[in-house]
């Protein structure tokens, strides 16, 4: 219990616990199939996988450079659509039309990226959120394609070796993990590479990252395409699980509760986008008397992170080692009883 | 026909514009895009049917639901946003508590008042006048000549009054202005009493146009009203006007031409095209801060 | 504190999460016997779930007071499915994880309900619908069922008024551009096409959200529309004869059973004076059944119920019926009671065809003096 009897310190507690708690957290997560839950418990923990892939996404975007995006459901829709359309009229497997949906969702991304050569901050979060209604007009009116008003049905499960996926046989859910963990992976990848860094120099004041070399606004359209994609693809693999689409399931409301999850649980962190999701999406369940209710809370989160905790619940001013070179001293202190004092 | 769809067109911008001269207000003051507009807009025609429910006419339920609306622009200001201003927070910060403000105004109206559309009262009998082969309500003719009122009262409020001049010092810097003796809280907060109270003006004539009352009214014409801003110059009270306008014509030539599932595009589009071609709009002068 | 706070909440959620996992399967034969009601309770469309819920409940109320249905008392469980597609396929993973429950009254979209009725077909759970008005959301699954008016037989009976009682032939439709809306309007592009007395002037598909149709009108005026159509809720109806009456007081406005409520007259005011349209159900009628319904419902929401409402009414009572018809909720028996059954409702007759959907019999309504009455007391047939 010695943590409790000095300043108790969340961020010293994960960070020294890192790797035992990733282990019992991947554990749990392989194991969860054979608990006994309910399908529709095991259908919202599926939930709670898709918005944490879609929190990634814009992750990139919002947490490691900066530029926040009202517009995800717009991707979000393209790479469902794209699949959806891929397997049902040209009976295509899921995986090469989720990949040509990341590839397209990926051009959208790189044609949204562009204004950013001129735009920043809250312009560009408007332009974002015009993209999404866009996109929803597109479906509404381009009927032969999407179906229209009417949505697509009969989305077929994707299916590996003669084999169809479905919640029952838990290959829903499997699936759904190898995707997260490949783009958990990718995430990490990204942060620790010169990459990551380049983006959080942006993030951290523009005109410095360019004094030092770094051509911004190629990474910022990098960062837009690399969001994109990954959002596409969580819209391909939510394609397959509700096999049926329709404008109504990629509204504004879709873009402000994936802004919401990476806001809540940290933006930049990973760890975060995991206990923001589950947050976010556990509560209206748990909270059923409270429905009326549900986007009041929403709104209120929004509101008490920014003036309280800009920087999320399960998020601090990192220290962690690969982000920012750490000097001897601060070292020396991490090695120290009582965890990093922070001025 | 491509007449009366440019009265048509010009009827529907002029809604645009009463509501884009809210969000110039605050922008121009404070550099802030304040997303709650559009709910603001929803409140303020709730409270004069509340009123009016409540049998204090017409009138006295127009005034109270004016100032009513104008005070919760302050109330959001002193709750949300003020303290992040303190804090010297991003931009985008303030953005995003709007959002969660606009969430909040409008699920809270949605369980006072119901989702269903409610009726509001007509403020004073239509009629229709033909200019020129075109059918033109008295209601639109009002609505006009209101928000020109609208865009001269502000516009000499800002430029010729000694409170305009504090505010535009406000909007050169809020330390100075507080150096030179001017209470910045009162300037910042009168601001947002104006941006609340144009929102209600507007809402309560276009509602009396239309006299159709629902929660989620200010979501969609909320959106395209900040395109008119944008599009005018963000900050510009005559740009709003024009820029509201441009984009109910522009939404009539669309329904015209393609029909009228398409016009809602329109506002977005030419959004879009705005904020990357010429992001300081239409009258707006280059270098402004694009933040 | 802060750090504590955050703490407090993983373990809220950790519990939660855990807690989810505890629940087990009971099924007991004394129990009440439970049917579903999902609806949208929250958000743009509240007012119709809440409405259906309270329709739901009179009808097992009255049940209830009679002694139940095989000796056990009927409960309603209400969900709230948001009008969302993924909601509803949640609440219907969690309806057929409760063995008690016989039957679902629900969902409010047909694309919604589209996306929940697989999940009730496989495991045997009848849902009823008393608004999907898709062409293909009843032959999803034997145990789907459709209580609402089918749309083309409305629109014969709009083509009847249009061609024998109003002697009219430009015809003119404005549709809501939702799933509903597009086929309604589909539909009445393809009957009001290849009838020789009726000529289609124009078309406009119109978004939620907007409520001007200013643009709309004046195409459909410049085509010399005579009669306009609005394939719409009242929300739609209403503000579209204020507008186009405003510009054309001449023209004839007709809606379909949809529109039928209480707060077209409200929004409408005097535009909506003349408006006709067909109905299953007619809350001024004398008949005993739904002046009881009509009543209790008014006292209890403070306004007269809708068609929809009132099919709400009529679907739990044709599913109680055949459950106590049947004799046992035994899931495949009970499908084919209702398959089999024909229930005085107080929307009619009601009967079921073989993919499910119900035919039904039309009033012609017509606005007067604020108040809806009869079609064939107006005209004197």
């Amino acid at each position: 219990m010695e943590h409790f009897t000095g300043k108790f310190n969340l961020e010293e507690l994960v960070y020294k616990y890192r790797y035992p708690l990733g282990a019992v957290f991947l554990l749990l997560l392989l194991g969860l199939p054979y608990l006994g839950l309910s399908q529709y418990v095991m259908r919202i923990i599926i939930m709670i996988g898709i918005y944490t892939m879609l929190a990634l996404g814009l992750n990139i975007l919002t947490g490691y450079t900066g530029l926040v995006s009202l517009g995800h459901s717009g991707f979000f829709a393209i790479g469902a659509y794209v699949t959806a359309i891929l397997m049902l009229k040209l009976q295509i497997h899921f995986i090469p039309a989720a990949f040509i949906a990341m590839i397209i969702t990926g051009i959208c991304g790189l044609l949204l990226g562009l204004p950013t050569l001129r735009l920043t901050g809250t312009y560009l979060s408007i332009v974002t959120l015009g993209f999404a209604e866009i996109v929803k007009m597109i479906i509404m009116n381009w009927e032969p394609v999407t179906n229209g008003t009417l949505g697509l049905r009969n989305i077929p499960r994707p299916s590996f070796f003669g084999i169809d996926l479905t919640l029952a046989n838990h290959g829903m859910y499997y699936f759904m993990l190898i995707l997260l963990f490949l783009i958990t992976f990718l995430c990490i990848a990204i942060k620790k590479s010169k990459l990551g860094r380049a983006l959080h120099a942006i993030k951290e004041n523009e005109l410095a990252a360019s004094m030092m070399g770094i051509y911004t606004a190629r990474y910022k359209i990098l960062a837009f395409i690399l969001s994109a994609v990954i959002t596409g693809l969580a819209g391909g693999y939510y394609a397959t699980l509700v096999s049926y689409i329709d404008h109504n399931s990629f509204t504004f409301d879709v873009s402000i509760l994936i802004l919401s999850i990476v806001i809540l649980g940290g933006m930049g962190t990973i760890r975060g986008m995991f206990f923001g999701s589950i947050l976010l999406i556990v509560f209206p369940e748990i909270a059923r008397p409270l429905m009326e209710w549900r986007f009041v809370v929403y709104g209120l989160v929004l509101i008490f992170m920014m003036r309280f905790r800009p920087q999320g619940l399960l998020g601090w001013r990192t220290t962690l080692p690969f982000q920012v070179p750490v000097n001897a001293q601060e070292r020396q202190k991490r090695s120290g009883k009582h965890g990093i004092s922070r001025s | 026909m491509i007449l009366q769809q440019a009265f048509n067109g010009l009827a529907l911008g002029m809604a645009y514009a009463l509501i884009a001269v809210g969000y110039s207000l605050v922008f121009g003051i404070l550099r802030l895009v304040n997303f709650s507009h559009g709910s603001v807009y929803a409140f303020g025609a709730h409270m004069v049917i509340l009123f009016v429910s409540y049998h204090f006419g017409l009138a006295p339920a127009i005034i109270l639901g004016v100032v009513l609306t104008g005070l919760l622009g302050i109330l959001i200001d002193k709750m949300a946003l003020s303290p992040l201003r303190k804090k010297n927070s991003p931009g985008i910060s303030s953005l995003i508590t709007t959002i969660g403000i606009s969430y909040i105004i409008q699920n809270l109206l949605m369980m006072a008042f119901g989702s269903e559309k409610k009726t509001f009262p007509e403020l004073f009998p239509s009629k229709m006048i033909t200019i020129a082969g075109a059918q033109v309500s008295s209601m639109q003719i009002v609505m006009f000549i209101a928000s020109v009122i609208l865009l001269l009262v502000l516009t000499l409020l800002v430029k010729f009054t000694k409170i305009g001049l504090a505010m535009r010092s406000v909007e050169q810097s809020e330390k100075i202005a507080s150096l030179m003796g001017i209470n910045t809280n009162f300037i910042i907060a009168f601001t947002f009493f104006l941006g609340g109270a144009s929102a209600a003006i507007a809402s309560i004539l276009i509602s009396g146009y239309y006299q159709i009352v629902y929660p989620t009214m200010g979501f969609v014409v909320g959106l395209k009203a900040f395109a008119a801003a944008v599009l005018g110059g963000i900050g510009l009270f005559h740009g709003s006007i024009v820029g509201g306008l441009v984009i109910g014509v522009a939404e009539a030539i669309a329904a015209s031409l393609f029909g009228s599932a398409y016009r809602d595009s329109v506002a977005f589009i030419i959004l879009i095209l705005v904020l990357v071609i010429r992001p300081a709009g239409l009258f707006g002068k280059k270098g402004i801060e694009k933040v | 504190m802060k750090k504590i706070v955050s703490l407090f909440l993983v373990l809220v959620v950790s519990i939660s999460l855990l807690s989810g996992c505890a629940s087990t399967k009971e099924s007991s034969q004394d129990g009440p016997l439970k049917i579903a009601v999902a609806f949208p309770m929250t958000g743009d469309n509240a007012e119709y779930g809440k409405s259906f819920l309270l329709a739901a409940q009179i009808k097992v109320d009255e049940w209830n007071e009679n002694g139940g249905v095989l000796g056990r008392e009927v409960e309603l469980v209400s969900y709230d499915d948001k009008n969302s597609g993924d909601e509803a396929a949640s609440i219907a993973q969690k309806i057929v994880s409760d063995p008690e429950i016989i039957g679902v009254l629900g969902h409010f979209a047909s694309g919604v309900s589209m996306v929940a009725a697989p999940t009730y077909n496989e495991n045997k759970y009848i849902e009823i619908s008393n608004t999907a008005s898709h062409p293909d959301y009843s032959s999803i699954g034997d145990y789907i069922f459709r209580n609402n008016s089918v749309i083309s037989s409305e629109f014969g009976v709009i083509e009847d008024v249009l061609v024998n009682d109003l002697k009219l032939s430009k015809v003119g439709v404005v549709a809501i551009k939702t799933d509903w809306g597009t086929t309604a309007g589909d539909i009445a592009a393809d009957i009001f096409g290849n009838n020789p007395s009726l000529t289609l002037v124009g078309r406009e598909d119109v978004l939620e959200g907007s409520d001007d149709y200013s643009l709309a009108i004046a195409k459909l005026k410049e085509a010399g529309a005579e009669a306009v159509i609005g394939v719409g809720m009242y929300s739609l109806l209403a503000p579209l004869a204020k507008q186009y009456k405003a510009v054309d007081p001449e023209i004839q406005v007709i809606g379909l059973s949809n529109a039928y409520a209480q707060q077209l007259i409200e929004l409408g005011g005097e535009a909506a004076e003349g408006i006709i349209f067909p109905v299953s159900f007619y809350a001024d009628s004398t008949d005993p059944a739904v002046r009881k319904f009509v009543d209790t419902y008014t006292e209890e929401f403070g306004s007269e119920p809708s068609a929809l409402a009132a099919q709400a009414y009529d679907s739990i009572g044709i599913l109680l019926e055949a459950v106590k018809q049947n004799g046992s909720t035994d899931r495949e028996s009970l499908r084919d009671t209702l398959n089999a059954i024909s229930y005085p409702g107080i929307t009619g007759e009601t009967q079921f065809d073989e993919i499910g959907d119900a035919s039904k019999e039309y009033t012609k309504l017509v606005v007067k003096d604020g108040k809806f009455i009869r079609f064939s007391d107006v005209s004197g047939k």
